[in-house]
């Protein structure tokens, strides 16, 4: 528990995690605090803040800004965390398999990584998107199959390093399985820098996941930061505040995952902390 | 392993690169045509709805018009074969050249791109390179912060943001396009007109880049500092800018350099919002234009192109890489 | 066609010359327009394509026989006079002497003939349609075009607006793939403007054709289309004065409002008449529950539409009562009517047996929004509110605009909202959504929902070639009593594009064709 203890002393790290339990917070009681889905339309159309009791104004339809941003975190956080796992769990395969098996297998597997690099990302994802139309499960699809190739090579690097160490060897002369060997002993050593990387990818998931609705790409249920950017866009001269709060709520979420991953990663693993930052 | 020159094993190399560029481009193109083949939706469909009028003759008509109508290996291989004569096609919408559509908007985008990469680089090192040199001091943990908050701020909710100040607000900056056009300008009136209106795309599409090349360089800059021969230049009595130009700025650009070269690819991602926002005349409209309308040939041609790009930035990049960090050279070999 | 009739078409067609030389006293050449396309036409031959901003910028290079006031009557185009024999089989065309096109090469009545018969039944699906009805077009001379018919067709004289029949010049095209004939980048029309210079992703720049043959005009010098893809941006630039026309959706509706107080600009909402877009919630009859009438009269009941009129449209749409839009011909407002009531739709759910469940949910349904811009993506939501007000889960589905044109034209979809033109007359514009003979799968803007009544068929078809006005008005009122009983679709609004143009261009919108109209007639004070 030395790791929890020098994290709470670990300024930064910590601001980060208090503002994320805060956005977390404001995810899990917004059907409370906002009894009211954020679609209905309740009160006049472009109502400024602070005026007919919204906080944050009324969007074009006359909903609720500040329901929007509230129902938002949920959507942010479901995706973001959802993708990071599902880049993680392709990611983390290749990764493993390209790094324990080396020669051609390990060839094939970075030059397909490679290509998928090539590719921008964004690009990628928009093509992804509308080829499958927009729906929470093809989204965070999309975003995994656009983020798994950095968490691929870090796993691949760490498994070359730890390959060849004595207790894999010791593991391989006892006669243990590849797969009791990958997952029993390589993976849990190699374990922190993945999670590290993971927590940031939650950061670009949402990044990409407010573009993508940003564009109109976004599951059309579903009441997100980007989606209501994307809404006050054109509006911007009549309601400056569509678009400036969900942007700001973006911004503290994505500052905070990132400042709590960097605080993870100085506690966990100094080494690759310092080479990655 | 026979030491070769520098400048042949650098010639090997581009060499090998190259082979190794035409056959991922070729990979490319096919992966291109799957994946968008992949996407339900008739190309002859949409041009028919747009007309606001359709009959089965008119979507027989278009199928035929497009190769449409035959099997997918066979369009996919005449599709390769043309790809290899440079050849990009036909857009179906537009009705004109791909290669025409994809090359009238490219300066666009790569002035948009180009600038915003080069401006992120140079500042980001810049500020960076200072944090570094103060680590620890208060105009470090400015830097820090600033470069931190950039880093999690949407590349298109900070456009929106300086449209809101600098153009509805303030009135200074036009809020869209590439140029003021109908108005009879001296070719350097109409370079300044064009940056005006660049100023706020680039801000936008450069500030993530700044601050991730700021950190980036901060740290390196931090690491070198710490190594060995800066010690040992120290040591022989060389000091402040001899060391810090001479040993510390090349060494800390490696890492730098690497990372830009990869994400020349992302900023181009980048760029397909910042053309939405800013109404942007260039390939990252075109491509969501295209995509919308399911204008394969389009789709396909830039992509390709964009991939080429990226290829030869990264070749690019392991050149830079080689010049300026000479202990790499003989590894390569 | 009766004698009446028949004098009305001459005396209109006659009313347009001294009208002309009045017109010509007050009014100065020179000057630029400046105006928005949006979004960027693919190319400028409006017989290859017809989207809207095609149509526009078309429109000013391409002309047809002739054009259509806001009352939907004609007026001369390129033909300054016509005739229909009294059995309303034969139309013989005057044309204008010294028409040329932008090339140079005059214009004459064997143009005429290639591009109806030739080009547009190759090219033009709805031409296509009309010119089908010809058993035979002639050039006798070459001022006279003499369509005979193989059997009469009311609206046939409806046929020939610059949307419908744009005249192509048969020295080019004769012979060629239509299609990808080389000089389509060059767009050679006999309008009064013609291309001067394109710059994709920029602007599309036309200047006036010198040769053309109405004296003086057109007034204005040159027109310059600016492509600007973001909407408040081209807000913007309307209200700075960048651009000081703009049309159909360059203008987003909540945007039109702010434009009324500018005193320089002039906002209408006239010049839409012959397209009369009218938009309904479009349900497939084929499927549960949509296929029983009473549900389809509960989704009447349960959309406010007054609300949707004023929250989504800003205030610029009429409530629809039914098929025919109050700006079309033949419109008759003693139907049903649909008043908004939760009570009424809930009953009528309830009457049928799609009774709540425990959660007090009676459905789910799927809604395709169309791929077409905020508004649309406005009003799903806005649908999805009011469905949820009765029981029903409207879930929205996204989709581009091919996925959309796929689903709907195979039928793959259990509603959405759609737009179709009227056309000027029922049986060009409405007819073709409800008869059965326009069930066609794969088809977009066919009678997609798949509504079938012998009697509502019998009803279009008499209609359609029915001679007699008054006989006609009967025959439409019979069938928009049975349609809106039916609801094969429930129309939502009768949409009321704005065009805002600067005050100091004049005869900006003279005729019901609107902003497509060839702006020969329109000059700056």
């Amino acid at each position: 528990m030395d790791a929890v203890r020098s994290f709470l002393r670990h300024p930064s790290g910590m601001v980060g995690l208090v503002v994320l339990l805060i956005v977390v917070i404001v995810a899990i009681v917004a059907p409370v605090a906002f009894p009211v889905s954020p679609w209905e339309m309740v009160s006049a159309p472009f109502t400024p803040p602070g005026e007919d009791g919204l906080l944050l104004g009324g969007d074009t339809l006359g909903r609720d800004v500040a329901a929007g941003v509230a129902y938002g975190a949920r959507v942010s956080l479901v995706i973001g965390i959802a993708s990071a796992m599902a880049a993680m769990v392709i990611g983390v395969t290749i990764g493993a398999i390209s790094g324990y098996f080396g020669g051609k297998v390990d060839l094939v597997l970075m030059r397909m990584t490679e290509l998928f690099q090539t590719i921008p990302a964004f690009v990628l994802a928009i093509l992804l998107v509308a080829t499958f139309n927009p729906s929470l499960l093809t989204i965070i699809l999309t975003i995994g199959a656009v983020s798994w190739p950095p968490l691929a090579r870090l796993t691949r690097a760490e498994f070359l390093r730890l390959r060849n160490r004595e207790f894999v060897e010791a593991a391989l002369c006892q006669g243990e399985g590849t797969l009791r060997i990958v997952l029993g002993h390589i993976l849990p050593n190699a374990i922190s820098p993945i999670l590290v990387v993971t927590s940031l990818t939650v950061a670009t998931a949402i990044l990409l996941e407010s573009a993508l609705s940003f564009m109109g790409l976004g599951d059309p249920n579903l009441m997100s930061w980007g989606f209501m950017i994307g809404a006050g866009r054109t509006v911007i001269r009549n309601a400056w505040w569509m678009s400036v709060f969900p942007g700001l709520a973006i911004l503290i979420t994505v500052l905070a995952i990132n400042l709590f991953g960097e605080g993870l990663s100085d506690v966990l693993n100094p080494r690759v902390s310092r080479r990655r930052s | 392993m026979i030491r070769l020159g520098n400048a042949a094993t650098i010639g090997l190399m581009a060499l090998s690169r190259i082979a190794q560029l035409i056959a991922v481009i070729l990979l490319i193109a096919t992966f291109n045509f799957v994946l968008v083949r992949a996407a339900p939706g008739d190309p002859a469909q949409v041009m028919a709805g747009q007309s606001g009028a359709s009959d089965p003759k008119l979507l027989e008509d278009l199928r035929k018009e497009y190769g449409l109508d035959k099997p997918y290996v066979v369009q996919l291989a005449s599709y390769l074969g043309r790809v290899v004569k440079l050849d990009l096609g036909y857009s179906y919408r537009q009705r004109r050249p791909v290669a025409d559509l994809v090359l009238e908007r490219l300066p666009a985008t790569l002035l948009l791109t180009v600038t915003a990469f080069c401006l992120a680089l140079l500042i980001g090192t810049t500020l960076g390179a200072l944090a570094g040199l103060a680590a620890g001091t208060v105009l470090d943990t400015v830097f820090t912060v600033l470069s931190l908050v950039l880093y999690a701020t949407p590349v298109f909710w900070l456009g929106l943001m300086l449209v809101l100040v600098f153009s509805v607000t303030l009135g200074w900056l036009p809020p869209f396009g590439y140029e003021t056009i109908n108005v009879k300008l001296s070719p350097i009136e109409r370079a300044l007109d064009v940056a005006k209106h660049l100023i706020m795309p680039v801000t936008s599409l450069a500030a993530i880049y700044l601050a991730i090349y700021a950190r980036l360089m901060r740290s390196s800059i931090i690491e070198v500092a710490q190594q060995d021969f800066i010690k040992t230049a120290r040591a022989k009595g060389l000091t402040g800018p001899s060391i810090v130009f001479g040993h510390m700025l090349r060494n800390a650009l490696v890492p730098v350099v690497t990372v830009a070269g990869m994400q020349a690819g992302a900023l181009v991602g980048g760029a397909v919002v910042i053309e939405t926002v800013f109404a942007w005349p260039g390939l990252g409209r075109l491509t969501f234009d295209a995509l919308l309308q399911r204008d394969y040939p389009v789709l396909l041609g830039i992509f390709l192109i964009l991939s080429i790009v990226v290829i030869v930035l990264n070749l690019l990049t392991d050149l830079i890489y080689k010049l300026i960090d000479p202990r790499m050279t003989t590894g390569a070999a | 066609m009766n004698r009446r009739e028949f004098t009305q078409a001459m005396l209109a067609a006659g009313a347009a010359l001294p009208l002309g030389i009045t017109r010509a006293a007050g009014q100065t050449r020179g000057g630029t327009l400046n105006t928005i396309i949006q979004p960027e036409p693919p190319l400028l031959v409006t017989a290859f394509n017809q989207q809207q901003p095609t149509l526009t910028l078309g429109g000013k290079i391409y002309e047809s026989l002739l054009k259509y006031g806001a009352d939907l009557k004609p007026m001369p185009g390129m033909a300054q006079s016509w005739e229909i024999s009294p059995d309303g089989l034969t139309y013989t065309f005057k044309l204008f002497p010294n028409i040329t096109f932008h090339d140079g090469k005059p214009m004459t009545s064997e143009d005429v003939v290639f591009s109806c018969m030739k080009v547009l039944t190759e090219t033009h699906p709805r031409a296509r349609q009309n010119f089908a009805r010809v058993a035979s077009a002639e050039a006798p001379d070459p001022l006279t075009v003499v369509f005979k018919l193989k059997q009469p067709f009311a609206p046939f004289l409806g046929c020939f607006d610059c949307t419908s029949a744009p005249i192509v010049p048969k020295h080019i095209y004769e012979g060629t793939d239509f299609r990808k004939n080389p000089l389509n980048d060059k767009a050679i029309g006999t309008g009064p403007f013609k291309l001067k210079e394109w710059v994709r992703g920029s602007h599309v720049h036309l200047v006036r054709h010198e040769g053309y043959y109405l004296k003086d005009q057109p007034y204005l010098d040159e027109i310059i289309y600016r492509i600007i893809p973001d909407s408040a941006s081209r807000a913007l630039a309307l209200e700075n004065g960048t651009v000081q026309l703009v049309q159909w959706a360059d203008i987003e509706f909540f945007d039109v409002q702010r434009f009324k107080a500018q005193k320089n600009l002039e906002v209408t909402t006239k010049g839409y008449e012959y397209f009369a877009p009218h938009q309904w919630l479009e349900m497939n009859n084929r499927i549960a529950p949509m296929n029983d009438k009473r549900f389809r009269q509960a989704v009447m009941h349960l959309i406010d539409r007054d609300a949707l009129a004023k929250r989504v449209y800003f205030g610029s749409a009429k409530v629809a009562t039914g098929p025919i839009s109050s700006k079309t011909k033949f419109y008759d407002g003693k139907v049903k009517r649909y008043d908004y009531s939760i009570e009424k739709a809930k009953a009528l759910l309830d009457e049928m047996g799609l009774k709540p469940d425990a959660n007090g949910k009676r459905a789910e349904i799927k809604y395709v929004v169309p791929p077409y811009g905020e508004s649309y993506q406005r009003a799903g939501e806005f649908f999805r509110q009011s469905f949820a007000r009765v029981g029903i889960d409207l879930v929205l589905v996204g989709t581009d605009m091919a996925g959309w044109a796929e689903k709907v034209g195979n039928w793959d979809y259990e509603m959405t909202q759609n737009l179709l033109y009227q056309l000027g007359d029922p049986a060009l514009g409405v007819a073709r959504t409800y008869v059965s003979s326009n069930i066609k799968k794969g088809i977009l803007f066919s009678n997609t929902q798949g509504y079938s009544n012998p009697e509502v068929d019998k009803l279009f078809d008499e209609a359609a070639v029915t001679l007699d006005e008054a006989r006609r008005q009967e025959l439409y009122s019979r069938v928009q009593q049975i349609l809106v009983e039916d609801v094969p679709v429930a129309w939502t609004l009768e949409l009321e594009y704005p065009i805002i143009y600067d005050k100091a261009f004049k005869n900006v919108v003279s005729t019901g064709i609107g902003s497509h109209e060839t702006f020969g007639a329109v000059y700056k004070s």
